[in-house]
């Protein structure tokens, strides 16, 4: 039988292609907007021992699937997962007669699999990372995600409704809330961008190999790329942000991930090598796998991960260690003259997910010249960050040795007092510790009042972290609890669009009842005011781009001539 | 004093004498010396003290969290410079300020490089030593990035610390050239005796000159190189001695136009100008006449509002028959100097100058000194110069 994350994957990239070949001849271009909830029920088996029995069900929340027809759906899922069996708790006869009064067809379908906890929790975050790479590009999506094991129920929320986005072709929107791409710094406070900035390259058309074989498509395979540096390069810190590493999602028709969460496939047979694609010597940048995507699961997990190794150069300048990531997303869709079937989508994914990288190979000249003009536009963002950062360094350099000069070469005792005495320095080393600090600490409070980035203090204190781990190890304590053991703790976390920044976090209370409906309803999905802005609809991001160019810019303030005192 | 050269009978300059007889009586008219208002030399301890409390102040806006900042009278806006005829261009007194920040990316630098300039002139105070504009630009050619931003910023400190840049030590290079009836000593103990046949640099350090003598009619400042080395060839000095010929070379540096105030202050000999009938020249003119926008805050130092227009003037050109092959039309560029330069407020008070200068733009044409080579090879010495000496062709 198949494991629990591979068959909701499955059934889920069924149903979204469904969704989106059903509106696409409706609304071409709008998002897809509405709700799913996944639900595991796990309790320990009867008869196998330190193993679970899962039962999983996959529902909507309101009329998605107007014209599925059930049957049809089950068996097709079930060709594609061998060995899967799974129920529906009505026909479509039946579903269309229990409509509500709206004209809703509600969906639902159950499965039950064996499966070990540890396997379980695997599974479980498989989901959860394929549910959240949804949600980055169908930001109206929204999945309800429980898990109750032996009784402990974990329900977590995915959906960025609210969240600032990209406009992308044929209905989909790229959510550049940065948080979802990598950790913020603790501890430290700074100014920043929340966002991300992706640059497009230009759409190019991919052309199938002629080995890969029983394919015939109606239509054309156009590849879009999108780059962008997270954190936003406009970062007024003391230490210049080098790029630390290079994450790639890859996206296929319909806004779903091309990568098998199963990771039977792992990533590097999907994209083979990003080098034939990606010149990263014109960069800089010393590039090296990294493996090791585990870490964070807060954070949208990339496809493919490279680590950049720090240079000499890096080491001798005061670079910031964490650094930066260019983002990169490969965006594959399918452009048909005529109204595309599911099942020929359904083919196209299968087809993208088997031989990416020999389809982006056939056409690696135009692949590579798009993926490139989306780096260098981004890159170049992190240049001219990097060039203002040490304009300011040096000039804030020359203004603390010009103050020491005169500091210390003065003979007026009451001149040299009265100076120490303003920065508290008993001597003249501190005194110029202190002068150095004081200068980069003002110029650090620099508020930019222009531009769609946004620029608020970023307080972490380091409760915040304590908070953290303290969730993380309820988490880990629901999905690890072992055969056995009976708990009369209730562990309910209600999380919104998987921030966990300024997200109130309901504890778990000691009783042993289920949750009521009422507790385990999601929030209202209200951005918190310290890290989300509005959502915008499709002509605010216009707007933003605008903007952000207009920022862009300005940024050039920092490399034009001096216009002279 | 015994000058070798013997000029023209002392009737010659019998309307050279009574413009000066005119021009002392104005000054006994007015008063004593016009009251000071720029920047007075100041002291090195002054000075010093000074630059300790800019830094001063910029420490305690550290202190106090917030981003310290210059503010510095600006020398480029036209309100805040206003025209005394006594005077010449100067700065009111309340005039706007700009403020150059630390934390702005527009002007971080020039902030820094305020800061490196103050703490070099405050070695070169503490150390009694001098050095020129230049010598601070090759210190750090890389850092500044080019000369005209460290002679900005010297004249923005020296606005700022209201004193002049003598005070500061720094020397501008000076680039003019003078003969003639003159003689001084220079602070070094240096004698020079000017000539009528050579020319000797202007010295560097006018402040510290002192013992000159002269029995100069006139002083004529030409405005180009070329025509001062015709005049010295021509033997000028000599057949109009005595007199005494200065040239800044184009555009005047602060040394040549300190000198020929210094010689009006002393002598209150009258002084006129030969510049080319152009829009160009004519700035020239008012720059010693009524001082420059960019240093009108020490206006009171450099400008001679004595300074009469001998020639070329644009009513010349008809009235001495200069053949057309010898004009050159005004391009955009001189219909918008002479456009401004009409518009501006000294201009009000030189009706002379005014109908000068709408002859030159209703004819659309200018021309150069030289012209007047085409009537003859030595008319400018021989011919025009004498005659408009001799007979008050001044205006």
């Amino acid at each position: 039988m198949e494991g629990t994350a591979v068959a909701v994957c499955e059934i889920l990239k069924y149903l979204i292609i469904h969704w989106k070949c059903e509106t696409a001849g409706v609304s071409k271009g709008t998002l897809l907007e509405g709700q799913l909830v996944i639900s595991i029920e796990a309790l320990n088996s009867k008869h196998q021992t330190n193993t679970l029995h899962c039962v999983t069900t996959i529902a909507s929340a309101g009329s998605i699937y107007g014209g599925l027809v059930l049957e049809k759906f089950l068996k097709e899922i079930q060709s594609t997962l061998p060995g899967f069996s799974a129920k529906l708790p009505w026909t479509s006869k039946e579903a269309s007669s229990s409509q509500d009064i709206s004209g809703v067809t509600p969906f639902q379908m159950t499965f039950e699999v064996h499966e070990k906890p540890r396997i379980l929790m695997t599974n479980s975050l498989m989901i959860k990372d394929f549910l959240h790479k949804i949600v980055m590009v169908h930001p109206k999506i929204r999945f309800n995600f429980n898990v109750r094991v032996n009784g402990i129920l974990s329900t977590e929320l995915f959906g960025a409704k609210n969240e600032p986005t990209l406009n992308l072709s044929n209905g989909m929107a790229l959510v550049v809330n940065y948080q979802h791409y990598v950790r913020a710094k603790s501890g430290t406070t700074e100014f920043f961008c929340s966002r991300i900035h992706p640059v497009l390259g230009p759409p190019v058309v991919l052309f199938i190999p002629d080995d890969v074989a029983g394919v015939d498509l109606l239509g054309e395979l156009i590849l879009t790329p999108a780059a962008a540096l997270c954190p936003c390069p406009k970062v007024f810190s003391n230490q210049l942000n080098r790029i630390s590493s290079v994450s790639i999602f890859l996206y296929g028709p319909s806004g779903l991930p091309l990568i098998s969460p199963s990771r039977e496939q792992p990533p590097t047979t999907v994209l083979k090598d990003t080098f034939c694609f990606i010149d990263w010597k014109k960069y800089h940048l010393c590039v090296v796998p990294n493996l090791d995507l585990n870490l964070d699961r807060d954070l949208v997990l990339p496809d493919v991960s490279y680590r950049v190794e720090c240079s000499k150069e890096d080491q001798s300048q005061n670079m910031d260690p964490q650094g930066q990531t260019l983002l990169l997303f490969f965006f594959v869709d399918f452009h048909s003259g005529f109204q595309v079937k599911q099942m020929e989508l359904w083919g196209v994914h299968t087809l993208l997910t088997t031989h990416l990288s020999a389809i982006l190979m056939e056409s690696h000249s135009v692949v590579q010249d798009s993926i490139e003009v989306a780096v260098d536009q981004a890159l170049e963002q992190h240049h001219q960050a990097v060039k203002a950062h040490q304009k300011l360094q040096a000039s804030l350099s020359v203004a603390v040795n010009s103050i020491m000069s005169i500091v210390t070469g003065s003979t007026s005792s009451s001149f040299r007092k009265s100076c120490f005495q303003a920065l508290q320095a008993a001597d003249t080393q501190e005194f110029g510790t202190k002068l150095h600090k004081s200068f980069h600490e003002i110029t650090q409070y620099r508020f930019l009042h222009h531009g769609s980035c946004e620029v608020k203090q970023q307080l972490l204190p380091e409760k915040n972290d304590a908070e953290q781990s303290t969730e993380d190890a309820h988490e880990n304590s629901s999905l690890e609890f072992l055969a056995g053991t009976s708990r009369q703790v209730t562990n309910k976390r209600l999380k919104k669009g998987r921030l966990r920044h300024g997200v109130e976090d309901t504890r778990a209370f000691h009783s042993a009842r289920a949750p009521s409906p009422s507790e385990a309803a999601p929030r209202p999905a209200e951005p918190t005011a310290t890290s989300l802005t509005p959502s915008r609809a499709s002509p605010g991001s216009g707007l933003e781009d605008a903007l952000w160019l207009q920022e862009v810019s300005n940024l050039s303030e920092w490399l034009s001539p001096d216009p002279g005192p | 004093m015994a000058f070798a050269p013997v000029g023209p009978e002392a009737s010659f300059f019998a309307a050279v004498d009574q413009h000066r007889a005119s021009l002392l009586a104005a000054l006994r008219g007015g008063g004593a010396e016009r009251a000071g208002g720029g920047p007075r030399p100041a002291s090195s301890s002054q000075v010093l003290a000074s630059i300790e409390n800019v830094v001063r102040d910029i420490i305690t806006s550290l202190a106090r969290n917030e981003a310290p900042a210059f503010t510095i009278d600006d020398r480029s806006s036209w309100e805040n410079i206003k025209f005394e005829d006594s005077v010449g261009l100067q700065m009111v007194s309340h005039c706007t300020t700009r403020k150059i920040k630390s934390d702005s990316p527009k002007s971080v630098k020039n902030f820094a490089l305020i800061l490196k300039i103050l703490s070099m002139i405050y070695k070169l105070v503490q150390s009694n030593t001098y050095t020129t504009k230049r010598d601070i630009y090759y210190t750090d050619s890389q850092l500044f990035g080019n000369q005209t931003v460290v002679d900005s910023i010297i004249t923005d400190v020296s606005c700022m610390l209201k004193v002049p840049r003598r005070s500061l030590h720094i020397l501008s290079t000076s680039k003019g050239l003078i003969a003639g009836n003159l003689r001084y000593i220079e602070e070094d103990g240096t004698k020079v005796y000017c000539s009528c046949t050579t020319a000797v640099a202007v010295p560097s350090n006018i402040q510290g000159i002192w013992n000159l003598i002269t029995d100069a009619k006139f002083l004529l400042i030409v405005e180009k190189d070329a025509t001062f080395q015709r005049l010295l060839d021509d033997n000028f000095c000599s057949r109009m001695s005595p007199c005494v010929i200065v040239t800044g070379k184009g555009v005047p540096d602060l040394n040549t136009r300190l000198l020929v105030k210094k010689l009006w202050d002393v002598f209150h000999v009258p002084i006129f100008t030969l510049v080319d009938a152009d829009p160009h020249g004519i700035e020239i003119m008012c720059i010693y006449k009524y001082g420059s926008m960019s240093m009108s805050f020490e206006a009171h130092n450099l400008t001679v509002p004595a300074i009469r227009w001998l020639g070329l003037l644009p009513s010349d050109i008809k009235r001495l028959n200069i053949p057309k092959d010898a004009l050159i039309p005004l391009t955009k560029r001189d219909q918008m100097k002479l456009d401004s330069i009409l518009k501006r407020p000294y201009v009000t008070c030189q009706p002379f100058w005014r109908r000068e200068m709408e002859i030159m733009a209703n004819s659309k044409m200018k021309a150069e000194i030289q012209a007047l080579t085409f009537l003859s090879s030595d008319y400018l010495s021989r011919v025009y110069l004498p005659n408009k000496l001799k007979f008050g062709g001044w205006i």
